[in-house]
């Protein structure tokens, strides 16, 4: 992290480089999601506008991470503390995950046949 | 007692003592929101009705997001005017911020507020209609309910004849709105014959109140209490009388397991009821002459005969016409009825076509045909652009549900200024508040529509209770909405009263800042996914 008046100068320009992205990924965002020209995947919203949407999502806020909360060059324990947060809601979605293969998802469940 | 590693940091982290707590809470937080998009994703895929696709005004949305990234930026500058000891800088800076706040929740707040004043109906057909209701009037002047507030044309009415409390569990607000509604009629609610009780062991029945007593909240007391003291006189003879009946039978089958003797212990009822008292659990009260009472349908299960509030009273009397009154409509939306159509194998056109809204509405058929003009429109401009899978024979791309089942307040400004869906300009305060009908100079624009009860399958607000996707929608950006507001009153706090510590030790500061500061990154972090997940997708 930037400690000395120099270095923290330098990082401004970089703060205010990396705001601009955000404010254009932003934009971005939108218009794949309005415009109909630049729909991908089928007409309307589907799983090609989910991944695109959900990408650029997850690159502002990687931006948001590594630039403005510093994690580019952070102490291990950061690493290790916000690590282990994001590795626990990953195994937690996951195991929940297993709940699709539930039967009350199943028509069969219901209706036997 | 100084604390250690406040500016300093510890040799073994590398970091000081508030910077390993904000990552451990922030860990946390990582979970908590990771929790609630899962529970979307799962309530997602789970749905049993159409999920409301970029349902939400992408404008205010957008908006915040700008905010929230913008405030992001400032914090950060604020962070660094501290480091380089710059405190006008600071302040600027973090006054920015703080003000970027105060946007993002007053837009919020309206945002909230709209769909709060929106109502839904989903009729028994499955269609659903949107819009907002029309006001009680009487002698062209806003009825009032009891908190002043004006009553929506929503009521449930019935001619009643007779009402019967439950005298333990009446709410006394609603007795008095029901005594007022009496006077407002110049009927009466009077006991219709002497109710008599055992009050004292031993003693004959007491009259506690005659034949003609009117109703009063003094005389439901009454009754109560004396209801509260023979239960209580009751309960203690028949627990007497039970573990006396317990104790002979254990006597009687010895070794014997408490459930193989339990269906001959039994309370001798008549021995036992000299000693008891009268338990008047109900009183019932003539509506003289019988009138027109009109309730809120969350308070009552009505019915032609006898309906129940939910205070378990009972309400005798003719069920009337009570329909629920839309002053206009701003969506019709048949993509749940095309949806539960296919499902029993139907084709959703005719299941449409069918529905109560097109045959009864002449405004609803209108716009239906020029919906389906508008999806003709629609699936000409896609095949012409996309063309034809040679191996299928279909179009390569098709419309949406919702372009082909849903008719929304846009579509019909553009029916009325006579322009295509896609080609309508909309007011810049609309986006934000939804359809301003007054302003509209075609006021058939948004049709007035009165349901009947009958039809009613569920309504609500655009609240948590009316689907899945409210309720997360409301849990996520309410839970973002409080972080926003706990990380604002920090910041201002550094902003409005940090210039001692500046003085005394910058760099506590300047830290303390920074902790504050990666807070607030958090909440963008945050909002940069509730954005597109709530409002795009």
């Amino acid at each position: 992290m930037a400690d000395t008046p120099e270095a923290i100068k330098k990082s401004v320009r970089t703060y205010l480089f990396v705001g601009g992205i955000l404010f254009l990924g932003t934009i971005i965002t939108v218009l794949v999601a309005t415009v109909p020209m630049l729909d991908v995947g089928q007409h309307g919203f589907d799983k090609w506008d989910c991944i695109l949407g959900l990408t650029i999502a997850t690159t502002k806020a990687s931006l948001v991470a590594f630039i403005f909360m510093h994690l580019n060059h952070e102490k291990k324990a950061v690493y290790w503390l916000f690590g282990s947060g994001l590795c626990m809601v990953c195994s937690l979605a996951g195991l929940t995950a297993l709940a699709l293969g539930d039967p009350i998802f199943d028509n069969f469940f219901y209706s036997g046949h | 007692m100084e604390i250690p590693y406040v500016v300093t940091p510890r040799k073994d982290t590398g970091l000081f003592n508030s910077k390993i707590a904000i990552w451990l809470f922030l860990a946390s937080e990582v979970m908590l929101f990771g929790g609630f998009f899962s529970a979307y994703v799962f309530l997602r895929l789970g749905a049993d009705y159409p999920w409301p696709e970029r349902a939400l005004p992408v404008l205010p949305g957008l908006i915040n997001t700008f905010v929230l990234i913008g405030s992001s930026v400032t914090v950060v500058f604020a962070w660094a005017a501290l480091k380089m000891r710059e405190w006008r800088k600071f302040q600027f800076f973090m006054g920015i911020t703080v003000f970027c706040a105060l946007i993002f929740m007053v837009l919020k707040g309206v945002e909230y507020n709209v769909k709060f004043h929106h109502q839904a109906l989903r009729l028994t057909d499955y269609s659903v209609i949107e819009g907002h209701l029309g006001k009680e009037e009487e002698h062209g002047k806003p009825v009032l309910d009891h908190h002043g507030k004006e009553v929506e044309e929503n009521l449930i009415f019935i001619e009643t004849a007779k009402v019967t409390f439950n005298t333990v569990r009446f709410h006394k607000p609603w007795v008095e709105e029901i005594l007022t509604q009496a006077e407002h009629h110049h009927s009466k609610l009077v006991i219709a014959a002497d109710l008599s009780a055992v009050t004292q062991e031993g003693q004959p029945a007491e009259v506690l109140a005659k034949a003609g007593d009117p109703l009063s909240i003094e005389l439901l007391n009454k009754i109560q209490k004396s209801y509260l003291a023979a239960r209580s006189h009751n309960a203690a003879y028949r627990t007497a009388a039970l573990r006396e009946e317990w104790k002979s039978a254990k006597a009687a089958n010895p070794g014997k397991r408490g459930w193989q003797i339990a269906s001959g212990v039994n309370i001798d009822a008549d021995a036992l009821a000299p000693r008891l008292l009268t338990e008047v659990s109900t009183v019932t009260f003539a509506v003289d002459p019988p009138a027109r009472f009109d309730f809120h349908p969350r308070d009552i299960k009505e019915a032609d005969g006898q309906s129940r509030l939910r205070d378990d009273t009972v309400i005798d009397g003719k069920l009337l016409d009570s329909p629920m009154v839309f002053h206009y409509v701003d969506a019709i939306d048949f993509q749940f009825l095309a949806m539960k159509a296919v499902k029993k194998g139907i084709d959703p056109m005719v299941a449409i076509e069918n529905s109560w809204l097109i045959k009864n509405e002449g405004f609803a058929k209108e716009a239906w045909e020029w919906n389906k003009l508008q999806v003709a429109k629609i699936e000409k401009e896609l095949i012409d652009k996309y063309g034809i899978n040679k191996k299928t024979g279909k179009p390569n791309r098709e419309p949406t549900l919702k372009e082909r089942y849903r008719i929304g307040w846009k579509d019909f400004i553009a029916k009325a200024d006579g322009v295509d869906r896609d080609k309508e300009k909309i007011k810049l305060k609309e986006e934000f508040m939804g359809p301003d009908y007054s302003e509209r100079e075609a006021k058939e624009t948004f049709s007035h529509l009165s349901v009947p009860r009958d039809q009613i399958g569920f309504a609500s607000k655009f609240t948590p209770a009316w689907n899945t996707y409210y309720a997360i929608y409301f849990t996520i950006t309410g839970l973002h909405g409080l972080h926003v507001i706990g990380g604002a009153l920090v910041l201002a706090f550094y902003l409005f009263f940090g210039r001692k510590m500046y003085l005394e030790n910058p760099e506590w500061l300047a830290n303390r800042v920074e902790i504050g500061g990666l807070f607030w990154h958090f909440v963008d972090l945050v909002w940069i996914f509730v954005f597109p997940i709530l409002y795009l997708m």
